[in-house]
């Protein structure tokens, strides 16, 4: 009898110790890991909206949707994150897009596991770059091989085709999609 | 009657003769996964270090009132009391290395070393011992996340801890990167740290033979 | 479809162990014979599915709706200890041959990363119960095929002549290696 007590004392002492512990450190936690959270999120926005001061989160729930503010208080777009399927897991990027939804400001990619030296380079300023002032009107193009001839086209990277090819179905997925919740809310 | 060591080689054991990594072969799954840089390994062998010093030093304290059926329990309890602590203050201060490190850091709570120096070392030894045992062992598998960090590292990206090193003409091993890299570079190294020993006992074998040839 | 991606994509592209390097204890020590290999296996693949229905049970109706994600941890490690003490006596009771044959590596089944891996990231990923055990189905599955081609080739090994220092866990990270590159081939098929 004075075993069982025993291991029912040590147990429970053990537990409520261990309880308490760890919710006094998670509420001292829970805060700063809030703002970490919000100062990559901003970070990313004012990246992809770099006349942005000031954002909005929209109320959809199927996409993160960001409405973004100049300094005049002016809408100037939309900050979109969204992922899919890449070569080797989830991409998960955010990209810029004007207020008529027809042009992209710039993509950041956030998560990737891409193959390293190949798919990985999406994250490079190279391929980022091709994206800026990018139509989306009609749907984003890739091009292998040669240099995009029409303002809707993207050059793929040489060697990370399905990346690249990942990357741009991802961005007109989201635009799609943005352009028929914004239907909505209107 | 149980020869009693010394304290300095409580410590000391962990760096080479019972190393986790190379001697003991415990805890390969974070050995292989975190070590694609340095900074990584480093981060991973402080945590881990942390959670093993004060999960061994709790655990020795009260290893006189915990009961045998429960001891796994309230062990395991314990440990991951403190590996949440590490998760939240990582999180909480270091957001980066926390999101490079992934979901190894709550993997500690099941890295084998934690649980087995409990078992072997801190459940029948006092306080002081079990610290410098939790020490020497932490310690020695940091050390070899930091060799193995830093070679993969190196080949990998040509830097260390970010510092470029080799010149820019080496061909970067991408293969460093990947699962298999790590893979390789630890199956090597173990097996040169097994050649490594293997020597050691043979010279010191002769050095016997020889000795006692002359001594005849 | 999205279940079908979900297995393959744990059980082939992101295989536990090649790729995530989950599960490595029991990799190095029970993949010698393939006998004991696909024991090993068909044990985790039952341990995991039961762990993602309880540990999703466990987040959704406990940790998220309380606010208690930092217990997490805790009651997960608890979970899966129990379950695996729980799988254990019932082999003992079902077949001695079997328990003998698994030894001590079904209480290491507690220790092993993978079974904690997968609750983990079905909880990262915000997966669904049914996705949640397709996905244990599938990392399971993975894991005993990386298994049970490590315990093929390292019967073979066997009669080979390997440098002493290499001889045991050297030559198997060694091979593994070479099995990681070439489950690479696998990325890209869906």
């Amino acid at each position: 009898m004075k075993k069982v007590l025993q291991i029912i004392l040590v147990l429970t002492f053990t537990a409520a110790i261990s309880g308490f512990v760890l919710s006094s450190v998670n509420n001292w936690a829970k805060p700063l890991i809030e703002e970490n959270r919000i100062k990559a999120i901003s970070q990313a926005i004012f990246l992809v909206q770099s006349e942005g001061k000031r954002y909005e989160k929209l109320n959809f729930n199927e996409m993160d949707v960001f409405e973004v503010f100049d300094e005049n208080d002016q809408s100037i777009g939309y900050a979109v994150v969204h992922q899919g399927n890449g070569f080797q897991g989830t991409i998960k990027l955010i990209f810029g897009i004007n207020k008529d939804l027809n042009k992209i400001t710039a993509i950041e990619i956030l998560e990737q596991v891409e193959t390293p030296g190949l798919g990985s380079l999406i994250t490079e300023d190279n391929f980022k770059n091709r994206f800026k002032n990018l139509n989306t009107q009609p749907l984003i193009q890739v091009v292998k091989g040669k240099k995009p001839s029409h303002d809707n086209e993207v050059q793929a990277i040489t060697g990370a085709t399905i990346s690249s090819k990942a990357v741009v179905r991802i961005v007109n997925e989201a635009a799609e999609k943005l352009k028929k919740l914004n239907g909505i809310k209107k | 009657m149980k020869k009693q060591e010394n304290l300095f080689y409580e410590f000391l054991k962990g760096l080479w003769e019972i190393n986790p990594t190379f001697k003991q072969i415990l805890g390969m799954c974070p050995t292989l996964a975190v070590t694609v840089s340095a900074i990584n390994g480093l981060a991973m062998g402080l945590a881990t270090t942390f959670v093993l010093i004060f999960s061994s030093v709790i655990i020795s304290s009260i290893r006189k009132i915990v009961p045998n059926q429960v001891r796994i329990a309230t062990y395991i309890l314990i440990i991951s009391t403190f590996v949440t602590i590490v998760d939240l203050v990582m999180k909480a201060k270091f957001p980066e290395l926390s999101k490079a490190l992934g979901p190894f850091i709550p993997l500690i709570v099941v890295n084998c070393i934690i649980l087995g120096r409990a078992e072997a070392f801190a459940s029948k030894n006092n306080v002081v011992r079990s610290f410098l045992d939790a020490l020497g062992n932490g310690t020695g598998f940091l050390l070899a996340l930091l060799a193995l960090g830093s070679i993969r590292e190196l080949l990998g990206t040509r830097s260390i801890f970010g510092f470029q090193i080799l010149l820019d003409g080496f061909s970067t091993w991408m293969v460093m990167i990947l699962p298999a890299g790590g893979f390789l570079t630890l199956g090597l190294l173990l097996g040169s740290a097994n050649a490594y020993t293997n020597w050691k006992k043979r010279k010191s074998k002769k050095e016997i033979l020889i000795t006692n040839s002359i001594l005849r | 479809m999205e279940l079908i991606i979900i297995f393959i994509s744990a059980a082939l592209i992101n295989n536990f162990v090649l790729s995530y390097f989950l599960g490595i204890c029991p990799f190095i020590g029970v993949s010698s014979k393939i006998s004991s290999a696909v024991s090993m296996g068909l044990a985790v693949i039952f341990v995991m599915t039961i762990t993602a229905i309880v540990s999703w049970l466990i987040n959704n109706l406990i940790l998220i709706p309380y606010h208690l994600e930092f217990l997490t941890i805790p009651s997960f490690i608890l979970v899966i200890a129990s379950l695996v003490q729980f799988v254990e006596m019932v082999i003992k009771k079902v077949s001695s041959a079997i328990y003998r044959a698994l030894g001590i590596f079904l209480p290491l089944i507690t220790t092993n990363c993978a079974i904690l891996g997968l609750a983990l990231f079905a909880q990262m990923r915000e997966y669904t119960l049914i996705e949640s055990v397709i996905f244990a189905l599938g990392a399971g599955s993975g894991f005993t095929l990386a298994l049970v081609i490590m315990a093929g080739i390292r019967e073979e090994l066997e009669l080979a002549n390997v440098p002493e220092p290499f001889q045991g866990a050297p030559i198997t990270l060694i091979v593994a290696g070479l099995l990681a590159l070439t489950f690479m081939g696998f990325a890209g098929i869906i």
